[in-house]
């Protein structure tokens, strides 16, 4: 049993990881644009299949296709952004809108090209790692190696950075951060577009694990929604942190409860954090 | 100018009138009621692409002869995108305005379930051939005279499961770990195979998960602890793909299921054991063995104007569809009416038909046909065992 914890630990941390780069995106484009962009779980299915279809069909090697994905849907995030919810800006109905109708015509576009047939992948590294009983497929392991880097760089990024920082100023005081010389046009589009990317990586990370369906967006796109919540809008870390609560109750909660309960952790945990601490578990009071 | 107009309607309402009534040849009206687009229309699509390629065949031969006279086929297939309210709709179209007593369809329970009281109320002026799982339990019952179904029931004793069950007890087995999906169809698969299972002294232990689930790994660990000899994972490729991927990285290697395609055995060749799988024809062989699947693909490819043949949704083609139009022409010619659907059900049920499957009915009109079992090795062996009806 004690092997079985441990191993759905190390699970859930790791699965943990992916809704925690979603949660990453969800909580930087929303504190910059101040809508939450459910679009951002459909540029992760893009990613997805964008990653399959490079590394089935034209044998583009994995970490290649990984690079080509994150900067395809990058510029398909900029776009959306240019075209659409430039014209919704701090404004949730609108922006919700918006995000829902790009949701559709994204998932009617991944139905026409890919049909509702299942697609799987190789995974880019093979075998499992077994450590004192404890079994981790080593593709997830590098996964959670590669999202908890890009956390931290995007840490690193806001923090020691010009742009960075002056990110963090408008997420805290629009006006000021203007009247400082901030580039507010170009900093939210430039948002927008990096929040799309990390979703492409996401889809890209996720198409090497797991088999894929046109469906598959929105029920990321929840639990990074769910991640953002937990941890406060606008935390990077705390973005990761709350994925990973979110994976690891998953993940022990299955050892002990049917699957049926999975959906069901984090929004529990979510009702609780609003409850008694509304700005986040990382959030300020 | 108002008389020329005149005079010119008046000419041409007596053009009309000379030429006389046209008079449109009779033809056999058959209805077709399939999801065709959707999340659920692999299984319509197919019966639908099968159905319109059998009536073209028909009808560039000259048609059907039924008492020395040649009928073409009229088959009209709409999309009802798998809701029940559009499949009602369409049926009594079909019924009321275009008087159709042949219906191929529907394959999903839904739909049946949306139009099986409504059709009741034509026993007896009516044929449906209805693959949907739901329309097995009312075979034969009062009132359901009209309904076909041309899927053989998995624990029919010609059943594909019953024999697959059989095959797992001569191999050995004594326990088999079931995964599945928790819906109606999940539930129901369960509860009719649980029994062959006992039947055959083999133990079981259940799981179920939700559609949603893609990480398996916790349940399948506490699988793994069990210890079984095979694994009985879910019905939908998209289950199957993540569940036999990582299962094989827990140690479970050997699997064996009713529903699903050999793409997930072929994906992780390198890691499974076995896996033992229902398939009503495992297209890609049969055309290199079996002259009449060769030259179906040929003609599907001609007539759809595709480069590719789908191979792997071709399976679904046992359904109601293109051997059903053959099979349905057939019966016309032998009860020698194409209106007298008494007759005509009379002779569907004592034929059997020799077409892409060897297939006929039972009494109570259930399917019984031919289906292949697919064993895939370590490596990608495939060692395919066909069962014809009555060679058990």
């Amino acid at each position: 049993m004690m092997q079985l914890i441990a191993g759905q630990l190390i699970n859930g941390i790791i699965v943990g990881s992916l809704y925690g780069i979603i949660a990453l995106a969800v909580s930087l484009t929303s504190g910059i644009t101040g809508v939450v962009n459910f679009a951002l779980g459909a540029f992760m299915l893009v990613g997805a299949y964008l990653t399959w279809h490079l590394n089935e069909t034209y044998s583009v090697a994995f970490p290649f296709a990984v690079i080509l994905v994150m900067g395809a849907v990058a510029l398909i995030g900029l776009v959306a952004d240019v075209l659409l919810f430039r014209h919704t800006r701090n404004n949730l109905i609108n922006g919700l809108i918006v995000s829902i109708g790009l949701v559709s015509v994204i998932v009617a576009l991944v139905h026409m090209t890919w049909t509702s047939t299942p697609q799987n992948m190789q995974p880019f590294v093979a075998g499992v790692f077994t450590v004192g009983g404890v079994i981790v497929p080593k593709m997830k392991l590098l996964m959670g190696g590669v999202l908890v880097s890009i956390v931290g760089l995007t840490y690193l990024g806001l923090t020691r950075t010009w742009m960075g920082r002056a990110a963090y100023a408008y997420a805290q005081n629009p006006e000021a951060a203007a009247l400082m010389g901030v580039a507010t046009g170009r900093l939210q589009v430039g948002v927008a577009a990096f929040g799309a990317a990390l979703c492409g990586l996401a889809g890209s990370m996720y198409a090497t694990l797991y088999s894929l369906t046109p469906d598959i967006g929105a029920l990321y796109m929840l639990k990074g929604v769910e991640g953002a919540l937990l941890a406060g809008i606008g935390s990077v870390i705390g973005a990761l942190f709350g994925g990973m609560l979110i994976g690891v109750a998953e993940g022990l909660g299955s050892v002990f409860l049917p699957l049926a309960f999975n959906d069901a952790y984090g929004l529990l945990m979510l009702v609780l954090v609003l409850l008694f601490r509304p700005a986040g578990l990382f959030g300020g009071r | 100018m108002r008389q020329s107009l005149l005079n010119f309607l008046a000419s041409a309402a007596l053009s009309l009138g000379l030429a006389g009534p046209v008079v449109a040849q009779e033809a056999i009206k058959i209805g077709q009621i399939e999801a065709q687009t959707g999340p659920s229309s692999s299984l319509g699509f197919m019966a639908t692409q099968g159905a319109k390629l059998a009536v073209h065949q028909i009808n560039q031969a000259g048609g059907v002869e039924v008492g020395g006279k040649k009928y073409p086929i009229d088959l009209d297939s709409p999309d009802t995108q798998g809701s029940p309210q559009q499949g009602l709709i369409q049926l009594k179209k079909m019924l009321e305005q275009d008087h159709r007593k042949y219906i191929l369809g529907p394959t999903l329970s839904n739909v049946f379930n949306g139009v099986r009281e409504y059709a009741r109320g034509y026993d007896g002026k009516l044929l449906m051939f209805a693959p949907a799982t739901a329309a097995h339990p009312e075979l034969g019952k009062p009132g359901y005279g009209f309904l076909l179904r041309p899927v053989v029931f998995d624990t029919a004793p010609e059943g594909f499961g019953t024999y697959m069950v059989e095959m797992l007890r001569s191999k050995g087995a004594k326990k088999v770990a079931i995964l599945m999906q928790n819906d109606a169809f999940g539930r129901f698969a369960v509860d009719i195979y649980k029994d062959s299972f006992a039947k055959a002294g083999i133990e079981i232990q259940t799981h179920w998960f939700e559609a949603s689930t893609k990480d398996y790994s916790a349940v399948l660990a506490r699988i793994a602890a069990w210890k079984p000899d095979y694994l009985f994972p879910g019905y939908t490729d998209a289950a199957l793909y993540d569940i036999v991927q990582q299962a094989t990285q827990l140690g479970l290697t050997k699997f064996w299921l009713v529903r699903g395609s050999l793409g997930p055995a072929i994906r992780n060749k390198a890691s499974i054991d076995e896996y033992i799988a229902y398939m009503p024809k495992y297209f890609e062989e049969a055309e290199k063995t079996d002259p009449k699947v060769a030259k179906f693909i040929k003609d599907y490819k001609d007539f759809f104007k595709v480069k590719d043949f789908p191979y792997d949704l071709a399976p679904l083609l046992n359904m109601a569809s293109y051997d059903h139009v053959f099979m349905l022409a057939e019966a016309m010619k032998r009860a020698g009416s194409i209106n007298d659907v008494a007759a005509v059900k009379k002779e569907l049920l004592s034929m059997t038909y020799d077409g892409l499957w060897v297939q006929k009915f039972d009494s109570v009109g259930g399917g019984i046909h031919s289906y292949e079992i697919a064993e895939v090795r370590r490596g990608g062996a495939i060692k395919m065992t066909l069962v014809k009806p009555g060679s058990k």
